[in-house]
């Protein structure tokens, strides 16, 4: 069971609350329609699956019903911190983007 | 065709029958408290414009801290979200509160939107109801602060919870008031479970 903290609602939360999101910060294509199947079927399906820390989305369903950034390592489970979703970004560029 | 009239969610509980004065028999004790206005609404809590005009509409301040609520005589406002509130209303003032609003937020980028509708609220009391909150949630409402409004799991379906007096306050969907009244009845029923009569606010 993990217990969030919600940027937006300022407290930790349990996990029943929340739904999960996916992978953080996917870009879109700026231009769809000039893709080809593959690059399209990349963006839309292929994900990132690492083992170890992995920025993800969640969404506090059943509270404020806004989606936060979490950095989580799919290994061990720990939680690195959660952040809106624009200083999420920012923390994310600052190490890097994609580790 | 008659005029459409608004009929309670737990109508076919017929709770109003049963309802009885408080007392020592039953350790939960709960009504609906229905006909309630609910308005809905948006904007930007960093907009300095848009929370001013709110506030002075609503009469008093807009809660911009997350998860509070302000209240006055007849009215409540609980936040839910950054951008999203919640307005409670005495029956039948939803309709002027909601064009007092519109037209205070004209040329504002908001949303206002009548729910009423769409809510109902359940007053939850007694020597047990914490208890039966720790049932049926997974928020520790054992802190839940007097000025505080949480949103949380409760079974299937979400409810927004606070406190008031010596009770709870609940404010769920009407699609789910079925649903979530069976649920606290289950979870009070080994506690004695009252139907109490005037349920305060």
């Amino acid at each position: 069971m993990f217990v969030f903290f919600c940027p937006h609602c300022g407290e930790n939360r349990e996990e029943e609350e929340f739904g999960y999101g996916g992978e953080a910060f996917i870009p879109r294509p700026s231009a769809p329609e000039t893709l080809d199947d593959d690059a399209w079927g990349d963006y839309l399906f292929m994900r990132k699956n690492p083992k170890g820390w992995h920025w993800e989305m969640w969404s506090h369903n059943t509270g404020c019903r806004k989606f936060f950034v979490v950095k989580r390592n799919t290994a061990t489970n720990a939680i690195a911190g959660s952040w809106t979703l624009s200083d999420g970004r920012k923390a994310y560029d600052a190490e890097g983007g994609a580790t | 065709m008659s005029e459409p009239v608004m009929r309670s969610p737990l109508h076919s509980f017929g709770l109003a029958s049963q309802a009885r004065q408080i007392d020592d028999s039953c350790g939960v004790w709960a009504n609906e408290i229905p006909y309630l206005g609910y308005i809905s609404l948006r904007g930007d809590g960093r907009d300095q414009t848009f929370v001013t005009a709110a506030s002075n509409a609503l009469g008093v301040p807009l809660p911009l801290q997350s998860c509070t609520l302000s209240s006055s005589n007849d009215l409540k406002v609980l936040w839910l979200s950054p951008d999203e509130w919640m307005i409670v209303a005495a029956p039948g003032q939803a309709n002027a509160l909601r064009s007092c609003l519109q037209q205070a937020l004209a040329g504002v980028r908001s949303q206002v939107v009548d729910n009423s509708g769409g809510y109902t609220k359940i007053f939850l009391g007694g020597s047990k109801a914490l208890d039966v909150l720790r049932h049926v949630s997974v928020y520790d409402f054992e802190s839940l602060q007097p000025n505080r409004v949480v949103g949380t799991t409760f079974g299937k379906s979400s409810a927004y919870v606070f406190r008031q007096g010596d009770g709870y306050r609940l404010i769920v969907r009407r699609s789910f008031a079925d649903y979530i009244w069976r649920y606290l009845a289950r979870a009070a029923t080994p506690y004695g479970f009252g139907i109490a009569n005037a349920a305060p606010g």
